[in-house]
């Protein structure tokens, strides 16, 4: 930021048109400006009506939901509603499970991209490109090519789960939140965007420590680490609120382990389980439920992963 | 001496590779268990008869009657993969346009924190989450309709109209990709150089030569980036479907993905959605290629 506008307050100076080198103040006008933040309040509100709607919608009393013309803010708001799912949904062991479940994924996938891509990155060696190439070749094809065979993997793994050496007798890894974490633990995507942002770390860093004798992995963990940082964060964030999200792969999973059952596969379930009219404020409230907690984190984050993907440049 | 040095830097190099290939392991045996066995073990299945409960072993080999049957006897399947180039195609273009419009007046605005904030909350929420809120949206007397009321429009019951589910999908589908796509749209603006617009601007350009003339082939990379992740992300696409309309109305909105999972999970004909996932694939791979070839032929060479 601060370098941006050194180089803004530089280029004006030597143009000699300090004062208005503003990006976006000369070529709009008045009503390309208006026209401008019309279109953007605009996309903005489509964008925030649906949360409003879930919200009014999960506190009206059941007369309103009927009523014609329609109700669309409750004169005797329903709060309760939220205490209710509390009790229908069990909550926070959805949530426990989500996090157990995400914050596991993210550090295994922090932990192999840095390291593979630190590899890849700055390491010579036979096979490398063979290896990127292969790695970024994974990323086409879709994950439910991958959804019989794993459950077929993870339900045979020999020695766990009750199953003998060949892999029968029991059920494998299919009760344990392993089966959810493990498929997740490697992302090609990860790999790939950690590798073109340790390209560009000098390599004078990792020879002088060569010479004071460090061992390798020691450089990895007390060098590199601490430079991928923003990079890290960026990883992080998409990371975690892609495996919050995963849907197909829990739901396949916990339709018969119900115990790890993680919130979007629970807030799927709540929809078959009560009478209709009082399931639409119900199933409102609980995706209200879902969302929110989740929303305030990534939202406070903002700032520190928005400025990794300017960073590493994730354009193409 | 020489040749001790050399023999040192090969010993180096050697003790190297060995070491980088140690760090990479971990990767590379996830690589096998979760990706080549899968595959492997997938493409066999797909010349197979087989019901997941009995042991793979026993399973009958068909050969390629299950590829024969999805592709010139199961209608149904023909329709879901038409069906998913429409919902691919749809929400891409749709998607791609419209972020990298926003995106380019986003840039160029104040508050940037807060639209970002703003177009990015989708991004945040569950997919199972953002179906649902929709789908009450979508209702017979859902927020659209009541809208569409206001000005005396009769609106249909969307998601249960086989004219209307597809086109509600799809609108979903882009509102809830926007928010990713704009982002990376906006970090490749970032790297579009400030003299570029600068020198147009001393040439008297307005803001639409500039989106013609600088932006767009200066983002050619992002837009091929943001189009091939696209449609591999539509072309797969699986949950928002599946919660907001479960493939209906009348198999209007049914998806490959969708399908194969029923057919898999509900059917217990494994071959079968082992072939359609690799004809699937195929179809993907097809597309990609298809886009890698055009923008080269653009003059993209970093690809």
């Amino acid at each position: 930021m601060s370098s941006a506008i050194t180089g803004r307050a530089e280029r004006a100076i030597k143009t000699g048109r300090a004062g208005r080198a503003g990006r976006g103040v000369s070529p709009w006008g008045i009503a390309g400006g208006v026209l401008k933040y019309g279109i953007l309040i605009f996309g903005a509100f489509t964008i925030i009506l649906p949360f409003i709607d879930m919200f009014l919608g999960a506190v009206k009393t059941i007369p309103e939901m009927r009523a014609e013309p329609p109700v669309w803010i409750s004169r005797d708001p329903q709060w309760g509603v939220f205490l209710e799912v509390m009790h229908l949904l069990p909550m926070a062991r959805l949530y426990t499970n989500s996090f157990l479940v995400s914050i596991s994924v993210t550090f295994l996938v922090l932990f192999t991209s840095a390291l593979a891509g630190f590899v890849l990155a700055k390491y010579r060696f036979p096979g490398r490109d063979l290896i990127f190439g292969f790695i970024l070749a994974t990323m086409m094809f879709p994950v439910f090519l991958f959804l019989i065979p794993n459950y077929y993997i993870l339900r045979h793994i020999p020695f766990v789960g009750g199953n003998d050496i060949t892999g029968w007798g029991g059920t494998g890894l299919m009760h344990s939140r392993l089966s959810l974490i493990l498929p997740f633990m490697v992302s090609a995507w990860g790999i790939f965007m950690l590798r073109q942002f340790a390209v560009g770390l000098p390599d004078e860093l990792l020879d002088s420590a060569r010479i004071d004798g460090a061992s390798e992995f020691r450089i990895f963990w007390q060098m590199i680490l601490p430079q991928l940082k923003p990079a890290l964060a960026t990883l992080a964030v998409f990371q975690f609120m892609g495996i919050w999200n995963e849907y197909l792969w829990a739901m396949t999973i916990t339709t018969s382990a119900p115990e790890m059952m993680t919130v979007p596969v629970g807030i799927w379930l709540l929809r078959d389980s009560l009478d209709p009219m009082r399931n639409l404020a119900l199933i409102r409230a609980a995706t209200a439920v879902a969302v929110v907690p989740i929303m305030i984190l990534f939202v406070s984050l903002q700032k520190y992963y928005v400025k990794g993907i300017v960073m590493t440049g994730i354009k193409g | 001496m020489q040749e001790g040095k050399r023999v040192k830097k090969y010993r180096m190099s050697r003790q190297r590779t060995i070491l980088a290939y140690l760090f990479l392991s971990p990767v590379l045996l996830f690589f096998l268990v979760f990706f080549l066995i899968p595959i492997v073990f997938s493409l066999y299945i797909s010349f197979a008869r087989w019901d997941m409960l009995t042991p793979l072993s026993q399973a009958p080999l068909v050969g390629l009657k299950n590829y024969q049957y999805i592709l010139f006897k199961d209608d149904l399947f023909l329709l879901t993969l038409k069906n998913t180039l429409v919902f691919a195609l749809g929400t891409v273009v749709l998607n791609v346009v419209l972020s990298l419009f926003l995106a380019f007046l986003f840039t160029r605005s104040r508050f940037k924190a807060l639209w970002r904030t703003i177009y990015w909350l989708p991004m945040v929420t569950t997919v199972s989450a953002v179906a649902t809120m929709w789908q009450y949206i979508f209702k017979a007397r859902g927020l659209i309709n009541a809208l569409l009321a206001d000005v005396n429009i009769s609106g249909p019951i969307w998601l249960a109209d086989p004219r209307t589910a597809m086109p509600a999908v799809i609108l979903v589908s882009v509102w809830a990709g926007l928010g990713g796509a704009m982002l990376i749209f906006s970090a490749g603006l970032e790297g579009i150089p400030d003299s570029y617009y600068e020198a147009a601007r001393v040439d008297g350009a307005n803001v639409r030569q500039e989106f013609w003339h600088i932006t767009i082939p200066l983002l050619r990379p992002t837009i091929l980036f943001n189009l091939v992740t696209g449609f591999i992300g539509g072309l797969s696409s699986f949950t928002l479907i599946m919660v907001m309309t479960q493939g209906g109305p009348l198999n209007t909105t049914n998806v490959v993905a969708n399908y194969m999972y029923q057919v898999a999970f509900s059917d217990m004909r494994m071959g079968r959605a082992s072939a359609m996932a690799f004809a699937l694939f195929g179809v993907i791979l097809l597309v990609t290629l298809i886009q890698l070839r055009v923008f080269r032929r653009g003059g993209i060479e970093s690809y």
